[in-house]
């Protein structure tokens, strides 16, 4: 018969699952603290909080893409990691309340480690971040040029006044930096170009066909092709683990409860924190701005319109062939009205869409993210990938509804200086010579 | 002069916008370095570089047969070196012809039929002509070159290589004995017969990646198709409600209500109103500029434009919601110091955890349009931006100063300038003065 089965699992085997699951989670994280801390931090040793600082820190912070990062001290790295879980949600309060220099709170740590761990594929969306990338990638979405990642630091310049010609200047500045970027891409596509055909046919992979930068220069220097090779092979360590953990996490998820019941409870009434104005408020002003400007623009087109709009129709355009005088006049018939209701159907679906452009992020039809650049001969078969045409095409939409926006926007300033000035008797105001 | 904090406001965008250009133009100077280098001629490795031998072996046997044979027979030796000594001539040939002005690379594969052995004098001068180069790979006529490579050494990394017959036996402990070799072997084969240098455009299409490497990355795009097809599929029913739960647990533990927005979502939401804000003045703009051809066009505009005004309405009403809420729950919309935003905004879920997909360009014309096409786009939403943070706190400065003097007509020409002309032309204000009389 043996032993009574119970739906969890065995206590001896519990005992070792615990361990080994941990030991699996600090394999996969990017700094691994060792299973040690994570004991030390369940009873809220001291000595188990500053590895536990710099892990979150890491977490929380996105590899930099320039590669050289200042490792910032603890202090530095704990008020950050404070803001980054107040700025997401975290809901304990007792984490904002440790001290800085990393002496205390290792349990506090641990929770807040495993609250991101549960909410999102935190582990994944790592992993992600910090991939090898073998070749040459373009992303082919605006996403990363329009999230602006913010002042890490707070502008710490409180110039004063500055005179508007400073303005003036920067906006030059910034005009012949994007020139010099344009010249700089250029080129550097033309390399790309060189690059991919000379070394074609070399790929094992066929469907890639050719080399990409980062797989020649492992070719040129074999030095720096063994490192990339020693960090594709630590990044599969990482995933083997990251598979594993799939499997034991559970354990891990059972034992961090007992790790909150083990702390005391938080008081019911939050203190409040004081409100500090920040970049963001200015942002919500902004866009509530724009809505109403938009809202009264659009309450503008509609007064210019009659109540039911079917009566201006009836008044300008002659009556299709298939309806007879009396019924257009009147609006009635059952043409009519199933022709209205088609309309009227189409135009809520068209809405619709609109709709989920802005809500779901314009749906998935919308290729996103890095592509790896692959150079083919013209017609070669399709289906491979994304073809840079299409890519072509978007984009120069895209553009072309920019230009308008902005075109827009420059007409409304017009409009407005025009109206300020013209007030003014005796000036002469000469507008530069169009485009 | 502008006062105090419209200035620092302004000219703290401007830095960002700066800031983002300047680190855009880093990364792009880092990557074209690493081209530049690749295309120019490469210096020798530490090993260096052997003669491909093409001909009737295919790409994969050679690697296999430079880790497994240890000691060719001298017939081996006797072909290879007649195969050395036609890739030679090839090369000779193939040099005649690229410089009378062939641009396309080289397939040296069509060429060894050429059966005359070379002559050592004629390959010397023919090196002599590389230009740019830091190089000098001794070429010795047998192609000799210890290749006995440990697993993971990557020095050994180009096509073919041959044991000497004088190596045999050294094997295993080629790591350590590699660097006296080397200068043992240099020595004996210092009368360089010719000095060839690698160059990407000749020799490109000889590449081979390593065994090791192409293992390991074939090992890591399986790892990440498995990884996110068993994201996809529940992985453990028992592991998410256990998270859920544990999440929950948090939640009721801690003081604050469950229906707090947090700044990340607030500032979410934010983003997408915003976005929405656009796309309904975009869609404003066409159904105004459309020309309707029949009842049932103008019918569908104006049907659409009451839409879009409900759809205002709508998001207005979120933000007033949002406003409201920040307010109420004492919520530290952005606190400062807070990193840059860790979860990448687009793909981030699925899409990111699969091997990247691929983007294919026919010619360099057509990724010079593209990669310039994403730079415009992107600048146009940075000069997009920042028109309108000007516009902001620009134009109730003009409204409110009254003083119509001089400075402020100066003041009103710059910010025509700015905003108006994007900062590169000025207009000109012309003033009548009163007669004298």
């Amino acid at each position: 018969m043996g032993r009574r089965r119970r739906r969890r699992v065995d206590p001896a085997d519990a005992a070792r699952a615990l361990p080994e699951a941990i030991a699996v989670l600090t394999r996969t994280l990017p700094t691994g603290p060792s299973p040690e801390t994570f004991r030390r931090a369940k009873f809220d040793r001291p000595e188990a909080a500053p590895a536990l600082w710099r892990l979150l820190f890491c977490v929380l912070s996105p590899m930099p893409a320039d590669g050289a990062s200042p490792s910032l001290a603890l202090e530095a790295q704990a008020r950050s990691v404070k803001a980054a879980l107040r700025f997401q949600g975290y809901p304990r309060r007792a984490l904002a309340q440790l001290p800085d220099d990393g002496s205390q709170g290792g349990r506090e740590l641990l929770l807040a480690l495993a609250w991101l761990l549960a909410r999102g594929p935190t582990l994944e969306q790592l992993l992600a971040q910090s991939r090898v990338r073998l070749g040459d990638e373009m992303p082919v979405c605006e996403c990363e040029s329009l999230a602006s990642p913010g002042p890490a630091v707070p502008s710490v310049e409180a110039d004063g006044c500055v005179d508007i010609r400073h303005l003036q200047w920067l906006m030059g500045k910034l005009r012949f930096r994007w020139r010099k970027l344009m010249a700089s891409q250029q080129e550097q596509c033309a390399l790309l170009g060189k690059i991919h055909s000379y070394t074609r046919g070399c790929h094992s992979d066929r469907s890639l066909g050719h080399l990409s930068v980062t797989e020649t220069e492992l070719l040129r220097d074999p030095e720096g092709g063994q490192q990339l090779l020693q960090r594709l092979e630590r990044e599969n360590v990482r995933l083997e683990a990251a598979l594993e953990w799939r499997r034991r996490e559970l354990v891990f998820w059972q034992w961090m409860d007992t790790v909150l019941g083990a702390c005391p409870p938080e008081a019911s009434q939050p203190t409040f924190l004081p409100k500090i104005p920040a970049q963001g408020a200015a942002e919500l002003e902004l866009v509530v701005r724009e809505l109403q400007a938009l809202q009264e623009e659009l309450q503008g087109v509609a007064e210019t319109r009659p109540y039911d709009p079917f009566d201006l129709l009836v008044d300008t355009w002659a009556p299709p062939a298939s309806l007879h005088e009396q019924d257009w006049v009147g609006g009635h018939g059952p043409e009519w009205s199933a022709s209205r209701r088609a309309l009227q159907e189409a135009v809520r679906q068209d809405l619709v869409a609109l709709q989920w452009a802005w809500e779901r992020g314009g749906g998935l039809a919308q290729p996103h993210g890095p592509h790896r650049l692959v150079r083919t001969e013209a017609g070669a078969p399709e289906g491979r990938g994304l073809q840079a045409t299409e890519v072509i095409e978007v984009l120069r939409s895209r553009e072309a509804c920019l230009e308008v926006v902005l075109g827009q926007l420059q007409g409304q300033c017009r409009q407005e200086l025009a109206r300020l000035v013209g007030t003014l008797p005796g000036l002469i105001w000469i507008p530069p010579p169009g485009r | 002069m502008l006062p105090a904090d419209c200035s620092s406001r302004l000219v703290a965008e401007l830095r960002d916008a700066l800031d983002s250009c300047a680190q855009r133009q880093r990364q792009l100077e880092r990557s074209l370095r690493i081209s530049r280098r690749l295309l120019r001629a490469w210096e020798p490795a530490k090993t260096p570089v052997p003669e491909p031998t093409p001909g009737p072996e295919t790409d994969e046997e050679v690697p296999s047969s430079a880790f497994t044979a240890c000691s060719p027979s001298p017939q081996d030796l006797k072909e290879l070196e007649l195969l050395t000594q036609v890739l030679e001539k090839a090369v000779r040939v193939r040099k005649g012809i690229s410089k009378a002005g062939g641009d396309k690379a080289p397939t040296v594969k069509s060429e060894s039929t050429a059966t005359s052995p070379a002559t050592r004098a004629s390959t010397r001068l023919r090196a002599s002509d590389w230009t740019g180069s830091h190089a000098s790979e001794t070429k010795p006529p047998r192609g000799i070159r210890q290749t006995r490579v440990p697993a993971k050494d990557l020095s050994e990394h180009r096509l073919v290589s041959v044991e000497d017959p004088a190596c045999i036996g050294r094997g295993a402990r080629a790591a350590k004995l590699e660097p006296s070799r080397r200068s043992q072997e240099t020595v004996p084969l210092a009368a360089p017969q010719a000095r060839e240098v690698f160059t990407l455009k000749d020799k490109g299409i000889l590449l081979q990646l390593p065994v090791a490497f192409r293992k390991a990355a074939s090992q890591n795009s399986r790892l990440w198709a498995q990884l996110s097809s068993t994201h996809t599929s529940d992985s453990g029913d028992a592991a998410t409600t256990a998270k859920n739960h544990f999440l929950q647990k948090m939640q009721t533990t801690s003081g604050w209500p469950s229906s707090r927005l947090s700044p990340a979502e607030v500032e979410a939401e934010v983003g997408r109103l915003q976005k929405a804000c656009s796309l309904l003045r975009l869609r404003m703009g066409e159904e105004l500029t459309a020309d309707p051809k029949d009842w049932m066009q103008e019918y569908r505009c104006l049907l659409t434009l009451e839409g879009l005004q409900a759809l205002a309405g709508q998001c207005l009403h979120r933000l007033q919601e949002l406003r409201t809420a920040v307010v109420e729950q004492q919520l530290e919309p952005w606190p400062e110091g807070r990193l840059p935003r860790a979860s990448s905004p687009c793909g981030g879920g699925a899409d990111t955890i699969r091997s990247p997909p691929l983007l294919l360009y026919s010619s360099t014309q057509e990724l010079q349009t593209l990669a310039a096409l994403r730079l415009r786009v992107a600048m146009l939403n940075q000069q997009i931006h920042l028109e309108k943070v000007l516009m902001a706190e620009l134009l109730p400065l003009v409204r409110e100063q009254e003083p119509l003097g001089p400075p402020w007509l100066a003041l009103c020409r710059a910010v025509h300038s700015l905003l108006c002309e994007g900062g590169e032309r000025f207009l000109t204000i012309l003033r009548e003065d009163e007669p004298a009389d």
